[in-house]
């Protein structure tokens, strides 16, 4: 299958006074088109950085990122913030709606940052909404939402401009069982139609049971990688 | 992200801190409004000045003296061309001169019923009553023939005569004359003055063994000759005639503060020429200035080939005034220009209006901190937002724009509010200036105006010091970082 991000040697440090925090260390990683990979690991691991760097939101201390053939490393801030606007969808742990914009209003503005005329950015934000079953709900503000609905609403804010690659952090940490398996099938669904995955996770079996591929964290470093139970 | 995206985004985002953006934007309008009412009053004056220039032609007229005559209280010998009606000739020939008209005036007793007065009568022709120098008639008419015995009068003499409606004179007469000298009455007192007894005096009192000293006999001809001057002056000036006429009051105009532009008694060139032509009818002052000139004897003046001591030239409305000024000035005359002096009170007030700027300038430097600290807090409050916008795709260009709208849209505002503000201030202010004036028996004029600029630059000055206030704000705003933004939450 056709490598849609790869990593080599790739570097996250911080520094925190006199001490060097490894957040990312070394970390090589490819995946495919169309491949549900989640990241696992204990809470400061460095997967949420991991995650943050191949979305473009964050820049690496060294190593490469790739894009298919291009550098993400090698892009201006400019450039990354296209590739974050028309490549990549994000979502979060804590949903991150704008409190006092509806639902719909919400979805619409990860479309701000397209060349899309104004009248089709509403269309295509409810059409997103209604296929999540969400049409009910498209004029609530997020907190007249339950969390599930605010997380499907974030999911189709990331969904709603097409985008290669879906990156979420910790999608169910926020959820009930019932709504975080909801949110999982929903993601397997979207990689089933040929969509990009990454997700983190703190929750190993969540992670084992839908992604086709985990990756364990431990100290910056990727420890394990092993296979979930879908099929690549 | 469109400018309608953004404009979108900014009105939403301040319309949700209500308090806060009206109590900024209330700061900006306080400033504005002073801006603006300040320099409604310089450009009221302005206006008012450049009004009064406009109406009375002033900005079209200039005159035109002989060299080392223009500064009264200085008599410098006059050494250059004459100013005669050979010179007159000449500047009404000149590119963009309409008109040129000799200016003169002498004193006259004016007898109007049982009131007698002295004032100054001016000839003027026709044509040059034409001009707009002359133009605000308020009764009557004007001359139609310049050998008619008519005459103008100003509404300032009317008051001087206690005379309130100038309809009412139209049509009665007034008597203007003149006292004159001569010379014959000068020779006779030069040789026919004092007795023979002083004369017999005088002889006793030469030393007839001095005679044939040179310094003594120098001794005896300067008394004789101060003596026979003062002989002279007195019967000069003492043994006057009275020549008179008698006109009709036709019209009445309003005369202007600057006395060049009407004397109080206007009349035709024939009325003055008979008047003017009759001799002199200086006081001691002219005589001695006529003396130190060598003019004691030319006195006759007017159109009759005399010398004039101005000239009035008429300009055409396009035409430029200072080549015709510097042609004016080669010709060896010097030129007094109320264009020129129109800009120098220009210059004087861009200063004033400078000054008032600087006022409104340090009040809206004041509000843009307002501005600042504002678009700080709503930083600080808003990083999550950024950070949102940021994982969204907005760059750091984008988030900069969307915060210098906001804070452009807070000085648009502000701008507008003072603007009203500005505008019932220069409104209330020019309701009690002209009820003081009023009051005072003063023409009202009006002190404030709010001129297309003034708006425009009060709205452009608006919003540029409320984006310059929201500049330092938005590139700390455009530096957020979007996972700390994020991670925070």
């Amino acid at each position: 299958m056709a490598i849609v991000i790869s990593t080599y040697e790739l570097c996250r440090y911080y520094r925190r006074g006199p001490q060097e925090i490894r957040a990312v260390d070394h970390v090589s990683l490819s995946i495919a088109r169309g491949e549900f990979v989640s990241i696992v690991g204990s809470s400061g691991s460095g997967k949420s950085t991991l995650l943050n760097l191949l979305a473009g939101l964050d820049t690496p201390t060294d190593g490469d990122i790739r894009i298919g053939n291009d550098s993400l490393t090698a892009m201006t801030r400019r450039q990354r913030a296209a590739y974050r606007a028309q490549r990549v969808g994000m979502v979060f742990q804590s949903f991150n709606l704008l409190p006092y914009r509806s639902a719909v209003e919400n979805v619409e503005l990860a479309l701000y940052f397209t060349q899309l005329p104004r009248r089709k950015r509403r269309d295509q934000a409810a059409a997103i909404l209604e296929t999540l079953g969400l049409a009910d709900r498209m004029g609530h503000l997020p907190a007249d939402m339950s969390g599930g609905e605010q997380q499907r609403v974030a999911i189709a804010r990331a969904l709603v401009k097409r985008p290669e690659l879906l990156f979420a952090d910790e999608p169910t940490g926020n959820l009930d069982h019932d709504n975080a398996t909801a949110v999982a099938e929903l993601l397997l669904r979207l990689c089933e139609q040929g969509l990009t995955v990454v997700m983190v996770t703190h929750n190993l079996d969540l992670a084992q049971h839908y992604a086709q591929r985990v990756i364990r964290m431990h100290y910056g470093a990727i420890v394990t990688t092993g296979d979930g139970s879908q099929p690549r | 992200m469109t400018t309608a995206d953004l404009i979108g985004i900014a009105t939403g985002n301040l319309r949700r801190m209500k308090l806060r953006t009206s109590l900024t934007t209330g700061g900006v309008v306080i400033a504005i409004g002073a801006f603006v009412a300040m320099l409604s009053f310089g450009a009221g004056m302005q206006q008012t000045i450049a009004q009064e220039f406009d109406q009375l032609g002033l900005l079209h007229t200039m005159i035109v003296y002989p060299n080392g005559r223009y500064r009264d209280i200085e008599i410098v010998p006059d050494t250059s061309r004459p100013l005669d009606s050979a010179a007159l000739e000449t500047l009404s020939r000149l590119p963009g001169v309409r008109l040129a008209y000799p200016y003169e005036r002498f004193t006259v007793t004016a007898q109007f019923a049982d009131t007698a007065l002295t004032a100054y009568t001016q000839p003027l022709s026709t044509t040059a009553l034409s001009t707009k120098l002359y133009s605000d008639l308020v009764a009557g008419r004007y001359f139609f023939d310049d050998n008619a015995h008519e005459a103008l009068v100003t509404r300032e003499f009317l008051k001087d005569i206690g005379v309130n409606d100038a309809d009412s004179v139209i049509g009665d007469t007034v008597v203007i004359a003149v006292d004159v000298v001569s010379l014959d009455s000068a020779v006779s007192a030069l040789v026919f003055h004092g007795d023979l007894d002083s004369i017999k005096a005088r002889l006793r009192q030469i030393d007839e063994d001095s005679l044939f000293s040179v310094t003594y006999l120098r001794r005896i001809g300067m008394r004789e000759l101060n003596a026979s001057l003062g002989r002279f002056l007195h019967g000069y000036l003492n043994a006057r005639e009275r020549v008179s006429d008698t006109v009709v009051v036709v019209g009445a105009i309003e005369r202007s503060r600057n006395r060049r532009r009407g004397q109080p008694i206007i009349t035709t060139i024939a009325v003055g020429q008979r008047l003017s032509n009759a001799g002199f009818s200086g006081g001691p002052l002219e005589l001695a200035t006529s003396l130190g000139s060598g003019q004691l004897f030319d006195l006759e003046r007017g159109s009759t080939g005399g010398h004039y001591a101005q000239v009035t030239l008429d300009l055409e409305p396009s035409a430029p005034y200072a080549p015709i000024r510097d042609s004016v000035t080669a010709m060896g005359y010097s030129v007094f220009s109320y264009a020129e002096e129109f800009e120098e009170i220009r210059r004087v007030f861009r200063y004033i209006d400078l000054a008032l700027a600087m006022v409104g300038l340090i009040a809206l430097a004041t509000s843009s901190l307002g501005i600042v600290n504002t678009m700080l807090m709503s930083i600080l409050e808003r990083r999550r937002e950024i950070g949102i916008l940021k994982s969204l795709g907005a760059d750091e260009g984008e988030i900069r724009l969307l915060f210098l709208f906001e804070s452009g849209l807070i000085g648009l505002f502000g701008a507008l509010g003072g603007l009203i503000l500005g505008w019932t201030i220069s409104r209330i202010g020019s309701f009690i200036a002209r009820s003081l004036m009023e009051r005072e028996g003063v023409t009202p004029v009006e002190l404030f105006a709010v001129p297309i600029w003034l708006i425009g630059a009060a709205l452009l000055l608006g919003m540029l010091v409320a984006v310059a206030a929201g500049y330092y704000p938005s590139s700390r705003a455009a530096r957020v970082d979007a996972v700390e933004a994020l991670r925070n939450e």
